[in-house]
Formats: C-alpha cells, sequence, structure tokens
C-alpha cells in the first residue's frame, strides 16, 4: 500500500489464527493475507508497524542490529479486497536441519518442556546451557527494545519466538499484534501458559470495564520471566501440584489466575510439583528439589523472586526486560565448563561454594578455580565492591565490558570493544592472564605495569589493575581449591 | 501434566469394505503421524482406537502418541454403535484419571466418531452409558449417505457428514481431525478453556459438512 507491487506464488503455505501465508518467488518472504477484514483501527496499527514503527526501531543508527532479532512486518498490502503484509523469512538456522523435525520452525515449545527434551530431540539439537542463556539475552533484549518504544508485544510466548539452542539465537516473530497503550488495544488476550494472572483473572469483565486487564508492557514482563524460567529449567514456574478445583478447566484458570502461586515460593510449598505424578520423561527437571532455580544463580534468583513472588499479583513490582538482560550478562561471566565431557548442559553457574559442583550432572569441579570480584573506582585510589564476579575457566576471554564499568555489553557495544583484550590459561600449572590490548594493566601488589603481550600470575588475593582510565575496574582474586 | 484423552470410535462394519476401510488405516496413520510433529500435542495428546463391527473392541489401549501402533483392522459384520459407546463409557472410567483434591487428573476426552450407517444394536443403552461420563468435544461424523445424522446427533451436538466415503474425502476428515486434536492440545495447555463445540475448532474442509 506504498504503491509498490508485491509477488508471491498463489498457493497458501501455512495457516495461523488469523492468516494464510504465501511464500515470494525467492524466497526471501513471505506475505500474510488477513482473512478476516481489518477494521479502521487495525488497519491504522498495522500502517504505524509498517511504517513508523519500523522505521524508529531499524532505521536508526544501529538499527541493523535488531533485523536478527526481529521478524519484523515490512510492507502493508491489499489483494482481493484481504489486508495482508509481507515479513521476511525466518533466518535458516530457525528451522531444524535434520532428524525427524527436519524442516520444521523450531518453536520454542521444544526447547522449554522437559517431556519433549528428553524424549523428542535430537541431542545435536539440544545446544548446551550456555546457549540458552545466549537465546533469552537476545529475548530479554528484543523486549526491551520494543518496550523503549513504548509498545508491548502482547502475545508473548514460546510459539511468537523462535529459537536456536545450536547457535544460541532467538527471534521475537508475531510482530503484527503490536500494542501501543491508549492507542491500540489488543487483540487477543495471549497464549495463556504467558498469560498475566490479572489478566486472566479479568477476562471475562466487558472491555469497558475499568478493572479489566488488558496485555500491556506489564503482562509483557510476566511473559518474559516465564520464558527465561523455561528456556533455563523446561518447566513453569506456575504448573505444580496444587489442585485448585476438581474441574480441570477451572482448576487452570485458578492455577494461571486469581490463585497462581509459584512453584518454588520459600515460605508457601503448596504448589511444589509432586515427583512421584510426573512422567519419567519429565524428570530430573521436573524436581524443584533437585535443580532449584538458584541454580540460575544469585541475580537471576533475585529477578525470579521479583517476578514470581512480590510482582505475581502486583505487576509494578516486576522486573523490567533491562534488568533481565543485564542480570542474564552478569551470569554468563559466573558460568563455568562442566568437566565430565559428557554432561548434558556442559556448563554450571558457580555455586559460591566451596566445593563448586555442576548441578546437572553431579560432578565436582577438580582442581584450582580463580575467582575475579570486581571493584569500581568511586573516585581515584578509593574501590567499592559491586556484585560482580567474573570465574576464570582455561582459554577464557576478558572484554572492556569487565575491563570499564561505563562499557556495558549491548547492542550498542563498539565493535572495537566486542574484541577480547586479554585471555585467561592454565599454564604449567598456574592461572596466568595474558594482556593482548590493554595499555594500562598493573600489578597492584607490586605496582607493575603488565604490557601488552606480557601475563600476570593470578593468585589468591591478588589485586590487578585493568585500567587506570575513568571507570576502570580493579580486580582481586581469590582461588577456590577443590 | 495434564493428558488430552483422544478417542477414535471407528465403524469396521461390512459396508465400509474396500476403498472406504482402507482409506480409514491410512487416516490414522497419517493422523498420527501429523501429530508427531506437532510439539504440543506430542506433550499432551493420548491416542486409543475403538472400532466396533458386530460388536465393539478396543484395538488400542490409551497411550501416548510416540509409542502408538498402527492398528490392524477388517470391514464385516454389522454396526454396533450401541456397544461401542458403552465400551468407551466403560475405558474412560478406567483409562482416564480423574481430578481428586491431590491429583490433577487428565483433561476431558475429545472423542471422534465416524460411521457410514445405522447402529444395528441397541443405541439408547450406550447412550444411556456415555452420557453418564464427562467429554470434551465429541464429534460424528456420517460418512457417506448412508449414515443417519439425525440418529448421530442423539449423540452430540457436534455432528459433521461427508458427501461420499471415498478416500479423498476420509483423508480430509482426518486431517481436520489431526488439526483439531492440535488446536485441543494447544488450548487446554494453554488457556485452560477446553474445547467443546465445532465453532472452537479449525474449519472443516469442503469434503466435511456441517450438520445444522
Amino acid at each position: 500500500m506504498d504503491g509498490s507491487i508485491v509477488e508471491f506464488i498463489d498457493e497458501v503455505r501455512g495457516s495461523g489464527a488469523m492468516k494464510d501465508v504465501y511464500f515470494s518467488p525467492d524466497g526471501s518472504y513471505v506475505v500474510g493475507f488477513f482473512r478476516k477484514p481489518q477494521d479502521a483501527n487495525s488497519k491504522d496499527r498495522l500502517q504505524n508497524i509498517t511504517g513508523v514503527y519500523r522505521e524508529h526501531i531499524f532505521n536508526r543508527v544501529g538499527g541493523e542490529y535488531w533485523k536478527n532479532l526481529f521478524c519484523w512486518p515490512e510492507k502493508l498490502v491489499e489483494w482481493n479486497g484481504k489486508l495482508g503484509i509481507v515479513c521476511p523469512t525466518y533466518q535458516k538456522y530457525f528451522f531444524f536441519s535434520s532428524g525427524p523435525f527436519k524442516g520444521k520452525e523450531k518453536e520454542g515449545k521444544w526447547f522449554a518442556s522437559a517431556h519433549l527434551r528428553n524424549k523428542f530431540l535430537p541431542a545435536d539439537q539440544k545446544g548446551n546451557w550456555l546457549t540458552h542463556f545466549h537465546m533469552c539475552i537476545q529475548i530479554a533484549r528484543a523486549v526491551k527494545r520494543l518496550h523503549a518504544a513504548g509498545l508491548a508485544h502482547s502475545d508473548l510466548s514460546y510459539k511468537n519466538v523462535l529459537v536456536d539452542p545450536v547457535t544460541g539465537r532467538a527471534a521475537v516473530i508475531d510482530c503484527d499484534g503490536l500494542v501501543v497503550p491508549g492507542k491500540y488495544p489488543p487483540d487477543v488476550v495471549g497464549t495463556p501458559d504467558f498469560i498475566a494472572p490479572e489478566v486472566l483473572q479479568t477476562k471475562n469483565l466487558p472491555l469497558t470495564d475499568p478493572n479489566r486487564k488488558l496485555p500491556s508492557i506489564q503482562t509483557d514482563r510476566h511473559a518474559l520471566a516465564v520464558l527465561i524460567y523455561m528456556y533455563l529449567l523446561y518447566r513453569h514456574p506456575l504448573r505444580g501440584g496444587k489442585v485448585n478445583d476438581l474441574d480441570p478447566a477451572k482448576d487452570e484458570e485458578l492455577t494461571m489466575g486469581s490463585k497462581a502461586l509459584f512453584i518454588e515460593h520459600p515460605t508457601d510449598k503448596s504448589n511444589r510439583p509432586k515427583v512421584n505424578q510426573l512422567r519419567p520423561s519429565e524428570l530430573p527437571q521436573g524436581d524443584v528439589s533437585k535443580l532449584p532455580y538458584t541454580i540460575c544463580g544469585p541475580y537471576l534468583k533475585e529477578l525470579f523472586d521479583r517476578a514470581f513472588i512480590d510482582g505475581l499479583h502486583d505487576p509494578s513490582k516486576r522486573p523490567v526486560a533491562y534488568e533481565w538482560e543485564t542480570a542474564l550478562v552478569k551470569t554468563t561471566d559466573l558460568m563455568q565448563p562442566c568437566q565430565n565431557p559428557g554432561c548434558e548442559a556442559h556448563w554450571f553457574v558457580f555455586d559460591n561454594t566451596t566445593k563448586p559442583r555442576c548441578p546437572f550432572c553431579g560432578k565436582e569441579y577438580r582442581g584450582q578455580l580463580p575467582v575475579l570480584n570486581l571493584y569500581y573506582s568511586l573516585r581515584k585510589g578509593v574501590f567499592k565492591p559491586e556484585n560482580y564476579r567474573l570465574m576464570v575457566y582455561d582459554k577464557q576471554s576478558l572484554y572492556m565490558w569487565h575491563v570499564n564499568r561505563f562499557i556495558e555489553p549491548n547492542e550498542r557495544t563498539k565493535p572495537e570493544d566486542k574484541k577480547p583484550v586479554g585471555d585467561f590459561h592454565f599454564h604449567n600449572g598456574k592461572w596466568i592472564l595474558i594482556n593482548r590490548k590493554l595499555s594500562s594493566l598493573y600489578d597492584k601488589d607490586e605496582d607493575k605495569k603488565i604490557e601488552i603481550g606480557q601475563y600476570v600470575e593470578l593468585t589468591e588475593g591478588k589485586k590487578i589493575l585493568l585500567s587506570t582510565e575513568d571507570g576502570g575496574r580493579l580486580i582481586i582474586v581469590q582461588l577456590v581449591n577443590n | 501434566m495434564r493428558r488430552l484423552p483422544v478417542y477414535l470410535l471407528l465403524d469396521t462394519s461390512g459396508s465400509m469394505f474396500g476403498e472406504p476401510i482402507e482409506a480409514v488405516k491410512n487416516g490414522v496413520q497419517v493422523l498420527v503421524s501429523t501429530l508427531r510433529s506437532d510439539p504440543y500435542a506430542l506433550e499432551t495428546a493420548y491416542l486409543s482406537v475403538i472400532t466396533f463391527n458386530s460388536s465393539a473392541q478396543q484395538v488400542t489401549p490409551l497411550i501416548e502418541l510416540s509409542a502408538f501402533q498402527q492398528p490392524n483392522f477388517e470391514a464385516s459384520g454389522c454396526t454396533a454403535l450401541g456397544e461401542a459407546l458403552a465400551l468407551l463409557a466403560n475405558k474412560v472410567d478406567t483409562e482416564v484419571v480423574k481430578t481428586t483434591v491431590d491429583v490433577k487428573g487428565d483433561w476431558k476426552p475429545l472423542v471422534f466418531i465416524m460411521t457410514d450407517g445405522e447402529p444395528t444394536d441397541d443405541l439408547n443403552k450406550g447412550i444411556a452409558e456415555f452420557k453418564k461420563r464427562k467429554f470434551g468435544m465429541v464429534v460424528a461424523c456420517a460418512a457417506g449417505q448412508g449414515a443417519n445424522t439425525d440418529t448421530l446427533k442423539k449423540i452430540t451436538e457436534c455432528v459433521v457428514q461427508l458427501d461420499t466415503a471415498d478416500s479423498a474425502t476420509i483423508k480430509a476428515f482426518f486431517k481436520w481431525v489431526s488439526a483439531s486434536v492440535s488446536t485441543g492440545s494447544q488450548k487446554v495447555e494453554d488457556a485452560g478453556v477446553e474445547v467443546t463445540g465445532l465453532s472452537e475448532l479449525p474449519p472443516p474442509p469442503p469434503e466435511v459438512n456441517i450438520v445444522v
């Protein structure tokens, strides 16, 4: 409807809840036509989504970055009286490349359920635990971007997020239902594993009732928390053993709505999953005593508490997408490769104990484990702890966002800051940091400058200044011996 | 995890001999293989097949999709639909887990009945047993012109009719059943709203006529 001509092959290739999808001749885009006529409001919404909102996100400095994180409608078209949208084709890695589901989309559901993972997914499609963190970072970042633009997705679910655990990538799709608070009301209440309790609880009230809660940025935050919990722990945070009604449908509505209760609530344990009622294929992930959410580390534990305890029935307390992004990134700095070569998770989060062990396979870490505590400079010479740690493993890289607190790893990170500035090695029985790029790296114990190409040994209590520049951090080394 | 039980009640009477029965076997096979690549169905749906001719038998007890094995059945005899309904009621009692204060039971079962003729036994007796149990959606399909849709209306409000009982039409019906089970397993998973009426299902293909 911008005057351009869009070609497509006149054969329905797929049907969603609202649209029929056709392919382009070259396969680079798809056209989805709404089966039902769209009213003026919907048309206006679609015009804005393909127009001004799209331009705001993608046609600005750094806009390229977002193209991989969204499948965003590019054009609005009309054909035989039907309204349609043109979307880029999903990236190749979002389709199964082999195995029994070859050619099918990697809908998130496959990877968020213990039963499906344990029973049906081929091992080479599962990725590892670290790639699941990377997927979650991308989802949180995409949602952060939408919310920053004042938009709510309104139907975030594993159906509308494609993921690839092999490469750790994710993309938010189905962006044509976006909600602009006060301007475009939502089309749907959402996909109810992800519907916020307040929406489910008030769904039978008339749309005009002031108490009726509709999908919004706040309900997106609930859905985002559920997605992250499910992608990291492969179970639903509210689906436990508690029966709220003898009728299954009513029970479900209460369990997800007014009576929603975190299955790992620290004091109210009434919704703990009953392990003896789970299928063998739902274990061990379904057993919260074996794999509690605390295995995700301290930063995520705090956010899960806010999302599923404090904020479950109090939307204003839910963590925002940016907090999830930051906590996930910081958590990846706490991760250690599991020493058991057969471990399916491959990675685990350091549990801050003197006897670290992988929670997934039970393998204890053997050897010396350096933990770097990061401090920031309040004013020259005065350093404060900032609840930020970096776990060291062999051949790990050090980046600028570790060195300087004003540099963050996100979509705005400059290309030169994405390159490693140093690396860690376990060499001849010693842990060392080799300086590759840092112009003012100091061994503060000896007040000695470490030149580029030189190394410093990591010993208990060692103080290393990473940079003398503003924002430069100080490291204090802790060694865990096991 | 609540399971979604799906019962197929299939007519294997003599009139189904030849193309229709082969189409039904093929339909079951396609149904199962389609659902096996649907993560929602794989997570929740369980399938059972009850066939009926001169008597009714459960050829496949309720089982998860991945373990389902194609049953073999031949067409012969008459149409004991009443007995099939009574057997269904009986199997639901033993196979479907009921919700108690301690246990989350299964979803209400979905039932798809397909027949091409008039029942030859006491249908009302079967219906009486059937009505004592709780079901989600029950769809009765009259395959071809030999089946009486008014009779089927006594069992359920959702009655569909196939104009002919040829392989293309029967195939289309099973395709629709599989889409319905997919929708059903997403709905119960997601919304907690069980599928109960035809308006909730994907639109049937042109070969399937909804009888109102």
